[in-house]
């Protein structure tokens, strides 16, 4: 007989003798348990994962803890006629405040401005009034060689809200059958602006550099602003009606509270983006605590498994150590066992992660999100088998070697 | 392994008995390589015991027990694994056969980890003891005596320095405990073998070089 025939005698003769006691139902209580153990807490990693993105405004030129605020268009003041300017008192009480870090001006164009946007190589253009706002360069994160204004090489920077593509996206070219646009393409596209005032008029060429969700405007280099103003302004200076303040906390209470009380109103609903961002993290990780301790249970629940079918089998396992098995030897049934449920249970979880992503992912793409990584998940998974399992063996190969030497 | 020696050794359930008229406990002895011992013993002396501390799996005594000088609870487990396997058969008084395995499984579950025998030269053996059609019966379907003979074959399929019987013939008649003492005496010849045997009145019949009383 050749030593592999001889290995397969010895492991099947080992299986026949030691799954005696192996109790399926406490076998099958065990893999339900852990893997609803484990299905709960990569699900919740992965909805986190899937769902993040959503809260993301994937803006990397502007942060999140800065605020853009306005005061309050009310119909009274509309016909009234009041306006809706910050005073430099009023910005003074916001610099006061211990939850303000910075506050900058917005600023606008205070001349004529109209945009061309040649449409490539049919030789046709599209054109439309606009305006022009710019904060200060600080609270910009371009690149300082894309985010300048040379006056002797006249080149206009732009940052759009990524609405104002959407519009063109889904409303216009949608209903006038035209192709949709990438950022990417529009990036490319040539633009022209035509400033007129004070008596002068000019033509430059303009280039967007980036979009934004959270300014909803279109915005400009600080030093573009004055250049131009200057040139083709009024000269009156007016008081900004739009600020945008850096903060420590774009959650803060007292935060909220000071703005209701001034009728002031942050634009993007960026603080309740902060709440429920909070909220999400709050219940991912409540879900995913609750999985680990279902997956806990699971875990003890097979040790007191094995341990009671170690105790049942401590004979025979003795048995087996004098006949010259080696502990280990003795121990690779019950490991192999455990390590071929933990496995199975670890795929079967996956799978039912997966299709239950596949179910949820449908609404999520509706709020414009691809979704996360599925890597993510699934390295928590493995993770989290490995442990257990370890947990499984070092426990068996401990019960097994305290059977080496036996009571009197 | 060429020894095996006891060095003023006793059973803790022993201890403070003071001498117990024993050739064994509290003496020193040493059982030589290629020698025959017989060990008689009356019931409840410790003769078991002898056997499980020789075999290491209990450690309840005084005293020192060595292989080739070295002191045995200095062994690690790897190293008992290869003196069970490779240096001392061991026939447990218990017999110590798994009841859900036929005989040939039983012999198997040894035979596989030394690769010592050959299937045909296992059967040989059990139909010399008068076995030979009991090969696929369960253990638990056999006589006592049948089992016996059964742990015999299992403990001679390994190689070995020594092989340590305790109470090998209790349940066999004259016949088959001859055709026992020969098998075994042959396999020790071949080996060069020492054979320590415990006895409570049914010797084997085995030529010894030294009896002790313990």
């Amino acid at each position: 007989m050749s030593k592999a025939n001889k290995d397969n005698t010895c492991k099947a003769l080992m299986w026949k003798l030691l799954r005696k006691h192996i109790s399926p139902s406490q076998l099958v209580g065990f893999s339900v348990a852990s893997l609803i153990g484990l299905t709960i807490v990569i699900l919740a990693v992965q909805f986190h994962q899937d769902v993040r993105p959503v809260f993301n405004d994937e803006e990397s030129f502007i942060r999140k803890d800065y605020l853009i605020i306005t005061r309050k268009v009310s119909t009274v003041g509309t016909f009234l006629g009041s306006n809706n300017e910050f005073s430099p008192k009023a910005i003074a009480d916001i610099e006061a405040q211990p939850w303000c870090r910075k506050v900058g001006k917005f600023s606008s164009n205070d001349y004529s401005l109209y945009a061309t946007l040649a449409m490539g190589g049919t030789g046709q253009s599209m054109g439309t009034m606009m305006f022009f706002e710019s904060i200060p360069t600080e609270f910009i994160d371009v690149k300082d060689s894309d985010w300048k204004f040379d006056p002797s090489r006249p080149e206009v920077p732009v940052i759009m809200s990524r609405d104002y593509l959407s519009l063109y996206n889904f409303g216009f070219a949608a209903s006038r059958g035209l192709p949709q646009i990438s950022e990417g393409i529009v990036s490319k596209v040539p633009i022209q602006f035509t400033l007129r005032g004070n008596g002068n008029n000019e033509t430059l060429k303009g280039r967007i550099v980036g979009f934004s969700n959270r300014l909803n405007t279109i915005v400009v280099p600080d030093e573009f602003m004055r250049w131009s103003n200057q040139r083709y302004g009024s000269g009156v200076e007016r008081n900004p009606s739009r600020l945008i303040v850096e903060v420590n906390s774009p959650g803060d209470v007292k935060m909220q509270k000071y703005f209701d009380e001034h009728g002031y109103q942050v634009a993007g609903d960026k603080m309740q983006q902060g709440k429920a961002q909070y909220f999400l993290n709050l219940i991912v990780t409540i879900v995913i605590i609750v999985g680990i301790i279902i997956s806990l249970l699971s875990f003890f629940v097979l040790m007191l498994s094995i341990y009671l079918l170690l105790q049942k089998n401590t004979k025979k396992l003795q048995d087996l150590l004098l006949l010259g098995y080696s502990p280990s030897q003795v121990s690779k049934t019950y490991i192999n066992m455990v390590m071929a449920i933990n496995a199975v249970v670890l795929v079967v979880a996956i799978i039912i992660m997966l299709l239950a992503r596949a179910s949820y992912m449908p609404m999520l793409k509706a709020l414009g999100t691809t979704g996360g990584t599925v890597i993510i998940a699934i390295v928590v998974a493995v993770i989290i088998m490995l442990l257990i399992t370890t947990g499984n063996i070092v426990a068996i190969k401990r019960k097994i070697n305290s059977l080496w030497i036996h009571s009197a | 392994m060429n020894n095996i020696t006891l060095h003023n050794t006793l059973p803790a359930v022993f201890a403070g008995r003071g001498d117990t008229g024993s050739e064994i406990w509290l003496r020193d002895v040493t059982f030589e390589k290629g020698k025959r011992y017989l060990i008689s013993a009356e019931s409840g002396t410790g003769k078991s015991s002898l056997c499980s501390y020789i075999y290491g799996y209990r450690t309840d005594y005084s005293g020192c027990f060595a292989f080739d000088g070295r002191n045995i609870k200095q062994l690690t487990v790897a190293e008992w694994c290869q003196v069970r396997t490779h240096h001392i058969a061991y026939l447990a008084q218990d017999m110590r056969l798994f009841a859900e395995l036929t005989a040939m499984e039983n012999i198997m579950l040894k035979n596989s980890i030394t690769n010592y025998k050959t299937k045909q030269q296992i059967i040989t053996m059990m139909e010399q003891l008068g076995i030979g059609e009991k090969v696929d019966s369960p253990v638990a379907k056999l006589s006592i005596g049948q089992q016996q003979r059964v742990a015999i074959v299992r403990t001679l399929c390994q190689p070995c320095d020594f092989i340590l019987l305790d109470e090998p013939v209790s349940h066999l008649d004259d016949v088959n405990n001859s055709i026992v003492a020969q098998m075994v005496t042959k396999e020790a010849e071949t080996l060069g073998a020492g054979i320590i045997s415990t006895s409570v009145g049914n010797n084997v019949r085995i030529n010894v070089d030294k009896e002790f009383k313990l």
